[in-house]
């Protein structure tokens, strides 16, 4: 720290969770928040937000040619069509893979994230190596999660400085011909839908 | 101020707050247009990431008009305008250190891109 | 502005560290804070840019070392102040009153 006096712990709020608690408490006499609306919210996203949704939108990509296209042509109507839009998600844009090119999404600025088809993003998303180096290295970040990119494959990182939340839309694996829509969804992982991961082969 | 009840958290959730504006503005750049990054360094909130500024990039997607960050932190008003995608080579940015395949796509408002010389 | 908070490209900060199995939580007051981002956002509080430019304020030290979830404390309760919803010192005297109950 800059004069060697700083400790993490007079860095940091104390008891971080009993000032949140103050600050709640003190919104609500004055009316300003509802408790009651705060419970529903933390349990809407506890239920019904995350990656799940979006691997939805990703099977149904991969076996609905017509969808596919209006995916990647208007994200937005696509994944709203299937009711995952929403705070955090109100303009979508779905970045396709292929053998040729490899997409992963940052925000370097926040830490802005799809809340309604990824739900709330992990810690690693939000942290500082994460941000500052995927822009400048990514190749050395992707095979820190154990993806080997070629060299004749190329790397696009979207950085989500504006109001458009991205998607990646993985390959599908191969060996999934005779999968059905449910069973492909769940090969889709959170990180293949970063791109900081594929989605999973059967066999896994 | 209108409390949030808990009869309005699901349209609250399903609706955001989309930032996109419903006008006619005209945008200064369409697809396939180079631009430069102007040299932003005000104190206030922006959107511009330090290590876009001054490099040459090429629009790839007009995304439509949306609130401006900057003026909208600081009350003072929406200054509604285009958001595009900006396509960036890893060797713009990052010299030699940049990978010679790879690209770099960042959201950049109207006002923080000029027509590239 | 300049601020901390504009990391992309920045060398030193290691490797990406990976929690296994992460919560969607990983303790109740997140949850609450998250929540109260949103009504305060619904309220009229704030809008997206004024959340985030406090953040961007944030001491340089404080900004890294916080959790996510420590960071929309800090730029909610200032937005609170600066809207004249409450005090900085109504805060502070709640807090140390909840501390106090949680010491006894």
């Amino acid at each position: 720290m800059k004069d060697g006096n700083h400790s993490h712990a007079n860095v940091l709020i104390p008891d971080v969770g009993l000032r949140v608690k103050a600050l709640e408490s003190l919104l609500a006499e004055k009316k300003v928040i509802d408790p009651a609306a705060l419970d529903l919210i933390v349990e809407t996203f506890e239920t019904q937000m995350g990656p799940k949704n979006g691997a939805k939108v990703v099977a149904k990509a991969w076996v609905d040619p017509a969808y596919r296209k209006w995916l990647l042509e208007d994200g937005t109507a696509a994944i709203g069509s299937l009711g995952y839009i929403g705070v955090q998600g109100e303009n979508m844009v779905a970045l396709e893979n292929t053998p040729e090119v490899h997409n992963v999404v940052v925000c370097t600025l926040c830490s802005c994230y799809p809340w309604p088809t990824l739900g709330l993003p992990p810690i690693w998303f939000k942290s500082a190596p994460y941000r500052a180096r995927v822009v400048i290295d990514p190749r050395s970040v992707l095979k820190e999660f154990g993806l080997d990119i070629a060299d004749d494959v190329e790397v696009r990182v979207w950085d989500s400085t504006a109001e458009l939340r991205y998607l990646v839309l993985p390959m599908r694996p191969e060996g999934t011909e005779g999968l059905s829509e449910q069973e492909l969804a769940s090969l889709v992982t959170r990180d293949s839908m970063i791109g900081t991961g594929l989605a999973q082969s059967p066999s896994h | 101020m209108k409390m949030l009840t808990t009869a309005m958290v699901p349209t609250v959730l399903a609706t955001g707050d989309p930032a996109r504006v419903d006008i006619e503005v005209t945008p200064k750049f369409k697809a396939g247009d180079k631009v430069t990054v102007v040299n932003l360094n005000q104190i206030e909130h922006n959107r511009l990431p330090a290590y876009i500024r001054g490099k040459v990039g090429t629009v790839t997607a007009d995304h439509g008009v949306f609130v401006f960050p900057d003026t909208s932190a600081h009350g003072k008003g929406p200054k509604p305008q285009h958001v595009y995608t900006v396509m960036f080579t890893a060797r713009e940015l990052w010299g030699e250190a940049g990978h010679p395949k790879d690209r770099m796509y960042v959201d950049a408002w109207d006002d923080y891109l000029d027509p590239a010389s | 502005m300049n601020g901390i908070h504009d990391l992309g490209g920045m060398h030193g900060f290691g490797p990406v560290v990976v929690e296994q199995d992460e919560p969607y939580f990983h303790e109740e007051w997140e949850g609450r804070m998250l929540a109260m981002m949103i009504a305060c956002f619904a309220a009229g509080v704030y809008n997206v840019d004024r959340f985030r430019h406090p953040i961007e304020k944030m001491d340089p030290h404080h900004y890294l070392l916080a959790s996510y979830y420590e960071k929309w404390l800090c730029t909610v309760e200032q937005n609170c102040i600066d809207a004249g919803i409450v005090t900085r010192e109504e805060v502070d005297a709640r807090h140390a009153q909840l501390m106090k109950e949680k010491a006894a």
